[in-house]
């Protein structure tokens, strides 16, 4: 591909965004229907505000609202699309065989639908359809990322019921609607072929408390990939949080959580022979969201214990890490964050992780933002030579 | 070729918002989208006319029309300061201090409830409350019609007007007509929604923007009256040892304690103080209100929430605020008709 045509196109893209800086408004899905603009819910897209993990709490349902909401067929389309384009330099060192990528991508495409079914039914659904890698395009699998309903306010209690395709709510920082574009390494990872917390999982979750500091949230999901079809679901997972103060700890007010993880997984064929009985493992993680005027300190840390057999191995595997990310929203437009990463891996794998990453996106509108991103990992080995990634963007997001 | 994948998506996604961009876009269903005022509703029973409305504007400035001819509606609801008081709260007759603050007049005639606690419907359910309220005009309503059936002045007036002598349902009719002749003229936001794209400032549209996001306070202040027409609690006056419970004290319902009605923010700029407790001075203080998440109660509205706004879009929001200011008539306080009585103040209660 002609890099000058390229880089020609690009910058008709950019004229183009840049004359919608004054034009344009949000659109997507929630934003059409109730006429608000995206920085109602978003602090900064995509990451949620205070007001909107409310809204996302009480199934897509303004709380106090109830009497006045339009379901999806009294409203407009409830139909939404995401997309990237920009720069994307992504290097891989003392990794045999790793792509090395350097040049300007469009990177994904979301198809997102959601609403209320019934003042008390709220549903999300998200298609990532699938692409085929080229250069200037970022490949993607076809995957139904969401798709679930959410009960409000069963029998008039305050519990919901969340059931299908979703994120759980033991991912204590979102992973779908977080600031960066590189990983939280501790939620990607686990086992061989074992349940990372930043899938989505099937299955249903009640979420107690919508009023006062306490939460509560219970979930049974269907785990693992390397279960069966015929395995009957035996994940389940436990999360309490508190909320100090006015707000829900996002933006506002300071969160403090405990989650912990109970699942039963089949070792992955690439560790153990193919009829191998399901094993239990855990996970344990505390949290906290703190708050202080326009700054927010998230912290996670997380503990795994592994059946060996889910490793090959024939003792226990436990191992542990987290992060902690600093946010910085200046205004409603610019935000800035800096997270440090680590995972310290079972002790018979001779690698501790560590990711350090930096950033901040400038929204031009509320659904058109520029997103600047450098992200350095490191795999600290025996070997004398560790292997390393060096990540950067420039990327303009879009929703429509 | 391989390019045009990807670029023609890119640019066919940046020119959507393009298509979809604008007033009629977000007037196309959009449940919240503000707008133009629509028509002015009348109620079939009250038709507007010239005389009634020169009758209602007598009346509601006469202070004959309370027990000691010291108080008019004007005297709370003064045309000089956007219809409202210019204190906290309203004083009465024998100096009696009421425990909330004056609602305008400007645009009432759009909303579906009056009064704080929307004890009120339409408006000519709302123009008797204050004659017969002990502590604000102190009287009865069968004094009133005894006391203005003797004015030979009213009296023709409301065989003109009415076809009848005067009646409790004449008097509510003629202040209703008054109060529904006072309708704000476009704001400088509705001259930018009609295409002048300059009648707003730059600070104006940026705080538009906050007023849809960031500030949150378009779920309450939809619609093109600039609120839902309904109640919620914010917290104000809730930490008073004995807090003034709203709409609760209408409804007897606990999930409406602390609401209040949530009033229109057109012509705000000019109808301080503000919230029910007159208790925040200015725009900017009620900004800063909203921005602490309101006072903390057992049935705070679940979306007032801490808004961590700068300095710099507080401004702004302040700004877009005074842009909802549209052009008010003109009222001059009436010659009013001579009776067996004492006279009416000539200032028409005005303090």
């Amino acid at each position: 591909m002609n890099r000058g045509r390229i880089l020609a196109l690009l910058g008709i893209v950019v004229a183009l965004l840049a004359c919608l800086q004054r034009t344009s408004s949000a659109i997507p899905v929630f934003a059409r229907k109730y006429g608000f603009n995206c920085t109602m819910c978003h602090s900064s897209y995509p990451r949620l505000n205070d007001f909107g993990v409310r809204f996302r709490n009480n199934g897509y349902l303004l709380p106090g609202h109830g009497a006045i909401e339009k379901t999806i067929l009294e409203s407009p389309t409830p139909l939404a699309l995401r997309t990237g384009a920009g720069y994307v330099f992504d290097e891989f060192k003392n990794v045999p065989g790793a792509p090395f990528q350097r040049g300007f991508q469009v990177v994904g495409l979301d198809i997102l639908s959601a609403g209320l079914l019934s003042q008390k039914i709220g549903y999300m659904m998200i298609f990532v359809p699938g692409i085929t890698e080229a250069p200037g395009l970022a490949g993607q699998e076809a995957s139904l990322e969401m798709a679930n309903l959410v009960f409000r306010e069963i029998g008039g209690s305050p519990v919901s019921l969340r059931a299908g395709r979703f994120e759980p709510a033991y991912v204590a920082f979102s992973v779908k609607r977080h600031l960066g574009d590189s990983p939280y390494e501790i939620y990607d990872f686990s086992f061989p072929g074992g349940p990372a917390f930043s899938e989505t999982q099937t299955g249903l979750e009640l979420r107690c408390g919508t009023r006062g500091p306490m939460r509560a949230v219970a979930g049974l999901v269907q785990g693992s990939g390397t279960n069966r079809s015929s395995d009957n679901p035996q994940d389940g997972y436990l999360r309490l949080e508190g909320v100090l103060g006015a707000g829900e700890g996002q933006t506002a007010g300071q969160r403090i959580g405990l989650v912990g993880y109970f699942g039963r997984a089949r070792p992955d064929a690439s560790v153990a022979a193919p009829n191998d009985d399901a094993q239990s493992f855990r996970r344990y993680g505390v949290d906290a969201s703190l708050n202080a005027s326009s700054v927010n300190l998230g912290v996670q840390y997380l503990w795994g214990r592994d059946n060996g057999a889910l490793w090959g191995q024939g003792s226990e595997a436990t191992w542990n890490g987290g992060f902690a990310e600093l946010t910085v929203g200046t205004d409603f437009r610019a935000a800035f964050l800096a997270r440090a990463e680590m995972v310290n891996e079972p002790s018979f794998i001779d690698r501790d992780l560590r990711r350090y990453t930096a950033g901040g996106r400038y929204s031009f509108e509320d659904n058109v933002a520029a997103h600047l991103e450098y992200s350095h990992q490191v795999v600290n080995t025996s070997a004398p030579d560790d292997p390393a990634e060096d990540y950067f963007t420039l990327r303009l997001d879009m929703a429509f | 070729m391989r390019w045009v994948v990807p670029v023609t998506l890119a640019l066919a996604l940046s020119a959507t918002p393009f298509l979809l961009h604008g007033p009629q876009a977000r007037a196309n269903g959009a449940m919240f989208a503000n707008g133009l005022l629509p028509a002015l509703p009348v109620p079939a029973d009250n038709p507007q006319t010239d005389a009634k409305i020169r009758l209602g504007a007598q009346l509601y400035f006469d202070t004959r029309l309370s027990a000691d001819n010291t108080i008019s509606c004007g005297t709370c609801h003064d045309p000089r300061t956007g219809f409202v008081n210019p204190n906290a709260t309203d004083t009465g007759i024998k100096g009696q201090v009421g425990g909330r603050n004056s609602g305008t007049v400007i645009n009432s005639a759009y909303m579906r409830y009056q009064f704080w606690d929307g004890r009120a419907g339409a408006l000519e359910a709302q123009a008797l409350g204050p004659i017969h309220n002990p502590i604000e005009m102190g009287e009865t309503l069968e004094n009133v019609v005894r006391k203005l059936n003797a004015i030979p002045g009213y009296k023709e007036q409301f065989q003109v007007v009415f076809g009848s002598d005067v009646t409790t349902d004449g008097i509510a009719k003629a202040i209703a007509a008054f109060e529904r002749s006072i309708v704000s003229g476009p704001s400088p936001y509705d001259l930018r929604l009609m295409g002048d794209a300059r009648a707003m400032s730059p600070a104006a549209v940026r705080g538009q923007h906050l007023f849809n996001g960031k500030a949150h306070c378009t779920p309450c202040h939809g619609g093109p009256l600039f609120s839902d027409q309904s109640f919620h609690n914010i917290g104000a006056g809730m930490d008073r040892p004995d807090p003034d419970l709203g709409r609760m004290n209408e409804t007897k319902d606990p999930a409406d304690r602390g609401r209040f009605k949530v009033p229109t923010l057109r012509n705000i700029a000019q109808t301080p103080p503000y919230l029910h407790t007159g208790a925040e001075k200015t725009l900017m203080d009620v900004v800063n209100f909203y921005d602490r998440g309101g006072i903390p109660n057992s049935n705070l509205d679940p979306l007032m929430l801490p808004l961590r706004l700068t300095a710099g879009e507080k401004a702004d929001l302040v700004a877009f605020l005074e842009a909802l200011s549209g052009p008010v008539p003109t009222v001059v306080i009436p010659q009013f008709p001579a009776g067996p009585g004492p006279a009416a103040d000539p200032k028409g209660g005005l303090r």
